[in-house]
């Protein structure tokens, strides 16, 4: 029964910075935006939240940190794919690269270390005790205790899909991906939208980034974010963007992840951690199959 | 080329004026701190030889990347072929014994077939099962990391080493090195002039050019671009796998973990500030490497820490795409400006 | 009546040098209908955009009911009662009806939620205060191309918009379609409405509007009166000179059969028959002619002549070789092809004019190659583009400069010229004249006629009716996937052939595709 549980809970922590980063390129995946920057802005998100969190003595300054520093990214990739109409793909591949030096480079700078930085000072985001859930047989281990993050990420998945597909902005957000010339001939701008969608996927990546280095473990370590935003990018593609398919999908991610870790007692833990990796290959598979058996 | 001569150089200039801008900020001295990077990195000889030795994996996978991106194919794999390159190279060096004018070609050719098979992996995948190569090639990366990781702590392990690290290869395989020279430069030189004969001379190389801008009419025009498509895969990987290969050959002689570093995802950001064009690759491999060799220095003569570099990168990167893109589109409204103007009166 | 719109010396110039609108003054009035004509690339479309806000003029004044009005985006323009349909219907295929109408103004709940019930209501009673026959709840990509038109203006009308721009609303609708539209846009004038209106058809202008604005080449040549105007005068304002519509054909006599589909049949992925039953032999020196209204099968055959898609069914030959599965290059020794989409598939417009120049020709001609194909042969390409230059007067400044450098006449050449000289005994040529101005058009006819003398087998397949009667011995009519025609030129005249293009259409309103 422990296994099982720990194997769920496992799948739920490796599931959440996946699923939320996947949530904030949904948006731009509607809004026609290619954007690749998501593993630059979750690491980013991942330091600033060590950050915050070190410096303030508090959980809540390290996500408001995070998402500062997750929204300058976006904020820098609006400035050049949406202002200077640099190509999205390049910008997406130079702000990853930037991340990922400005955040070794900060770690350095600032807390004067290479690698990692972990620290007692760092105050990780607390778990939430649901007192009437947690008495729940079995599914009590599992519906209370969790980290904030997930309780919120579960929150911004229904939220979502409600903006989305029910609201004046999810009608323009998609009408922007779909056919950008047709929302800007009715009198919306395009490119606004592009650069609310960044906003948002920002803020999303911030959260994923906090979750990482202050939920997941509580430390910051070079490039940490180790390819989970080229992961939730394919989540993203797998299921057209619709964030209760990416829920889903981020799961089973999230369920390899825990897989992983249990196989450790059976094989060498490299091979443990492609899995992941192999599993969006094999999501893959299935969607092209799929996608070529729609076209005959 | 003028145009893009210019351009660049002001590119660069921006991007170190906002370095320089950072370093303020920051509270260090600029034109110390630019003075011992370069000092470091291109004033003396061995300065030099050391820059032109660090630039062999930057250029080469960057010139991976430049082919790729330049005839279709979104290959992002090079890191992966680099260490699957790197590998092959140090299991030929381990168990094979022949004399070196043998074996150091038999090695370079090995890497570059570990090269070309990883990224023939993703080429099979998008022939077969129509998978995109830019996500396949990505996750292709992740596990090659943990596969070499694996490899070299477990069926290679150097059992007299503490971290994971193969033992070193047979000495047969090492690259003649003169005074500061390493001769890696005289592989990538030669693998340089090939790639630039074969992309710009040869009827192979029109083809994927041709195929790159427009994949279509190069259909309707009677090219075979699914066919060109898996060759310019196998080419690309072979080139980011020699780089790996070379890696091995010039510098630890063994596979130890991190070898990789950050070269190939440098490369790709070459290739994209050279807007895919193989001598502009070479030249921002260069400048690329100075930075890269120049910052130890830097870190030891002022207290800027060198992964300050790889922010200057990026910036560089960046200034210099969107600069590209904006300053024609700027210099046209211009022109229209004026002649709108004209017209007027 | 009043003036409601004025525009002053409008100048819009495209980066870097084109003169798209040149120092253009003109006025629309309350509740009039205003065609603005002239041929392709005359400014018409790019004035009204200027208008509208879409593009901005760099010099120039905008007075709306006397007001000066400089419209930064088009939801500015809209604002203030001006609103436009743009030739290609600019609808979001995955949205009903009514998300697309109310898309930018949608009403919505305190919660920022859409009121899909006060949202389908506003919407249907526009419907019927307007008396168009639409069914709101319809995706708009299952709707007729007629039907997303009213949507579009619909979308206006739901905005109050009371100056209404249709850039060539006809272009897009077959001859049975186009009475109800005018009638519907006579209402609304007679409700107050001004509508300009964009069209080189001149018959449906004279007809339709009160006053006619005429532009050529950027400039504006005159507005008249519709009523104290013919065909003939504005035919003369747009083109800058007397048009003859004359006919080039000359009785040919037709040698042996060159080309041939036999029985092609093609069913696409959605299980539509695009193509069914085709038939179609080209002999020596014979240019047949292929009209239809488009979507009627013309890119299912483009393509499978080219192999571009399989061919499942039929037979494709050219000199008795059959090409039904041969690869695209071995077609190409037989099959020289101009397609109507230069950009997408006739070049690679950032490559060199030189690298366009070659393709094809170096796999298909030795000499353009050295050591067994492996080599460019440099020296020989860039002759054979000299060449070119020459043989058909290209004006070109640099062979290494891109091929967008080319006007868009000059690119023609150069791929006509290309697959000219393939020296192919079979030609395909899909809208080629497609957005030339009438210099080049002639120019292009002449080529096709010299192509024809030199005894080879052309298709022709055109949406110009009148370019078909100017050059092909023999024209098919192409309606539903299906040839419902094969007439000798000489013995037909445009009305037959126009009637044939649609007549599926009256007997079977339905749309299927």
């Amino acid at each position: 029964m422990n296994i099982i549980t720990g194997l769920i809970n496992g799948m739920i922590s490796g599931a959440t910075p996946i699923l939320l980063a996947a949530l904030g390129g949904t948006f731009t995946f509607y809004a026609g935006v290619f954007n690749i920057a998501m593993e630059g802005m979750m690491l980013t998100g991942a330091f600033f939240a060590v950050l915050g969190s070190y410096y303030f003595d508090s959980w809540l300054m390290g996500i408001v940190c995070a998402i500062i520093g997750s929204l300058m990214m976006a904020l820098i990739f609006i400035l050049f794919a949406v202002t200077l109409k640099t190509d999205e793909f390049v910008t997406g591949i130079a702000l990853n690269l930037f991340a990922l030096g400005a955040t070794t480079y900060m770690m350095r700078q600032i807390f004067n270390v290479k690698g990692a930085f972990s620290n007692p000072g760092i105050v990780p985001i607390p778990r939430i005790h649901i007192p009437l859930l947690a008495k729940i047989p079995i599914l009590g281990n599992i519906l209370s205790g969790q980290n904030l993050i997930i309780y919120i990420t579960v929150l911004v998945v229904i939220l979502s899909a409600f903006i989305i597909f029910k609201t004046r902005f999810g009608l323009r957000l998609r009408a922007a991906g779909y056919n950008a010339p047709s929302l800007d001939s009715s009198g919306v701008s395009s490119a606004k939208i592009r650069i609310w969608s960044l906003i948002i996927c920002g803020v999303l990546c911030g959260l994923a980034g906090a979750f990482l280095s202050l939920g997941y473990v509580t430390l910051f370590s070079e490039n940490m974010s180790a390819g989970r935003g080229w992961i939730s990018l394919a989540a993203v593609i797998l299921v057209n963007g619709n964030p209760w398919g990416i829920a889903l999908i981020s799961l089973l991610f999230g369920f390899t992840d825990g897989l992983g870790l249990l196989l450790q007692q059976y094989m060498p833990s490299q091979f443990t951690s492609m899995v992941p990796y192999v599993a969006t290959l094999i999501a893959l598979y299935f969607y092209s199959i799929q996608a070529r058996k729609r076209k005959a | 080329m003028q145009r893009k001569l210019i351009s660049g150089i002001i590119g660069i200039l921006i991007a170190l004026l906002i370095g320089a801008l950072i370093m303020l900020v920051q509270g260090y001295n600029p034109i110390q701190t630019y003075a011992a990077l370069f000092n470091f990195s291109l004033f003396g000889f061995y300065p030099l030889a050391t820059t032109l030795r660090n630039s062999v994996p930057l250029i080469l996978t960057g010139l991976s990347a430049s082919v790729a991106f330049a005839s279709g194919p979104v290959n992002l794999g090079q890191p992966g072929q680099l260490l699957i390159g790197a590998l092959f190279a140090t299991v030929g060096g381990l168990y094979l014994d022949l004399p070196a004018f043998l074996l150091i070609p038999v090695l370079i050719l090995l890497s570059m077939l570990g090269g070309a098979l990883w990224s023939g992996v993703a080429a099979m995948l998008r022939k077969w099962f129509n998978m995109d190569e830019f996500i396949t090639t990505l996750m292709l990366n992740m596990i090659a990391d943990f596969f070499t990781y694996w490899a070299i702590s477990y069926p290679f392990f150097d059992r007299s080493a503490y971290s994971p690290m193969t033992p070193q290869i047979n000495t047969n395989g090492w690259l003649p090195i003169w005074g500061e020279f390493n001769s890696n430069v005289i592989v990538m030189v030669l693998a340089f002039f090939v790639i630039y004969l074969v992309f710009n001379r040869l009827t192979a190389g029109y083809e994927w050019r041709i195929t790159g801008h427009n994949s279509l009419f190069a259909r309707l025009g009677g090219i075979k671009i699914d066919k060109n498509y898996v060759t310019v895969m196998l080419v690309t990987g072979a080139l980011a796998g020699l780089a790996g290969g070379l890696v091995v050959m010039a510098g630890p002689h063994r596979f130890l973990k991190g070898l990789g570093a950050n070269y190939a995802w440098d490369g790709v950001m070459i290739a994209v500030v050279a807007n895919n064009g193989l001598i502009g690759t070479l030249l921002y491999g260069l400048f690329f490497s100075a930075l890269q060799t120049g910052s130890l220095g830097m870190e030891l003569i002022t207290a800027v820490p060198r992964e300050f570099i790889q922010v200057l990168q990026a910036v560089t990167v960046l200034v210099i795409v969107a600069g590209r893109g904006y300053l024609d589109i700027l210099i046209d409204k211009t022109i229209a400006r004026q002649k709108a103007r004209e017209r007027a009166t | 009546m009043q003036i409601l719109i004025e525009m002053k010396e409008i100048i819009k110039v495209f980066p870097p040098n084109v003169i798209a609108v040149d120092k253009v003054t003109a006025d629309f009035r309350k509740g009039e209908i205003h065609a603005i004509v002239g041929e392709n690339g005359a400014g018409k479309s790019t004035l009204m955009k200027v208008l509208y806000g879409l593009e901005h003029h760099n010099q120039g004044e905008i007075y709306l009911a006397g007001h000066r009005v400089n419209f930064q985006d088009p939801g500015e323009a809209i604002a203030h009662g001006i609103g436009m349909v743009h030739q290609e219907i600019l609808l979001i295929s995955q949205y009903t009806v009514w998300e697309n109408i109310v898309l930018g103004a949608e009403p919505v709940n305190f919660m920022g939620m859409i009121d899909r019930q006060r949202a389908r209501q506003l919407v249907q009673k526009k419907i019927d205060e307007f008396q168009f026959n639409l069914n709101i709840d319809a995706k708009v990509d299952d709707i007729s191309v007629a039907a997303a038109q009213k949507v579009e203006i619909l979308k206006l009308l739901y905005r109050n918009v009371s100056v209404l721009i249709l850039d060539e609303p006809t272009a897009v609708l077959t001859p049975q379609e186009i009475p109800q539209l005018f009638n519907e846009l006579r209402r609304l004038r007679d409700h107050g409405h001004t509508i300009l209106f964009i069209s080189h058809h001149l018959e449906e202008v004279l007809t339709l509007s009160d006053r006619i604005t005429v532009m050529r080449k950027g400039k504006k040549i005159a507005t008249v009166q519709a009523s104290e105007t013919n065909k003939t005068d504005l035919a003369q304002m747009m083109v800058g000179r007397t048009v003859l519509f004359t006919t080039l054909r000359e009785k040919s006599t037709a040698g042996k059969q060159i080309f041939s589909i036999e029985n092609l049949t093609y069913i696409d992925g959605a299980q539509h028959k695009r193509l069914e039953n085709i038939n179609i032999k080209i002999h020596e020196g014979e240019i047949v002619g292929i009209a239809g209204v488009e979507g009627n099968g013309q890119f299912e055959l483009v393509n499978s002549i080219m192999g571009l898609i399989p061919t499942k069914e039929g037979s494709i030959r050219v000199n008795d070789v059959n090409l039904t599965k041969a690869d695209i290059l071995e077609r190409r020794q037989y099959i020289s092809f101009v397609s109507q989409n230069r950009g997408k598939m006739g070049a690679a417009v950032k490559a060199s004019i030189l690298e366009n120049v070659m393709m094809t020709h170096h796999r298909l001609n030795p000499q353009f190659t050295r050591w067994k194909g492996l080599l460019l042969n440099d020296q020989y390409a860039r002759k054979f583009t000299e060449q070119i230059e020459q043989q058909f007067s290209v004006v070109m400044d640099q062979m290494d400069n891109p091929f967008r450098s080319l006007s868009g006449g000059n690119q023609q050449k150069v791929i006509l010229g290309r697959e000219l000289l393939l020296s192919t005994p079979f030609v395909l040529l899909d809208q080629p004249t497609r957005g030339l101005d009438v210099g080049s058009i002639e120019y292009v006819h002449e080529l096709i006629l010299e192509m024809r003398d030199q005894n080879r087998a052309i298709l022709l397949i055109s949406a110009d009716l009148e370019e078909l009667f100017r050059i092909a011995d023999r024209i098919l009519v192409l309606h539903r996937g299906k040839i419902v025609a094969d007439l000798p030129t000489d013995q037909t005249d445009i009305e037959e052939v126009g009637y044939l293009m649609l007549e599926g259409k009256e007997n079977d309103a339905k749309e299927t595709d």
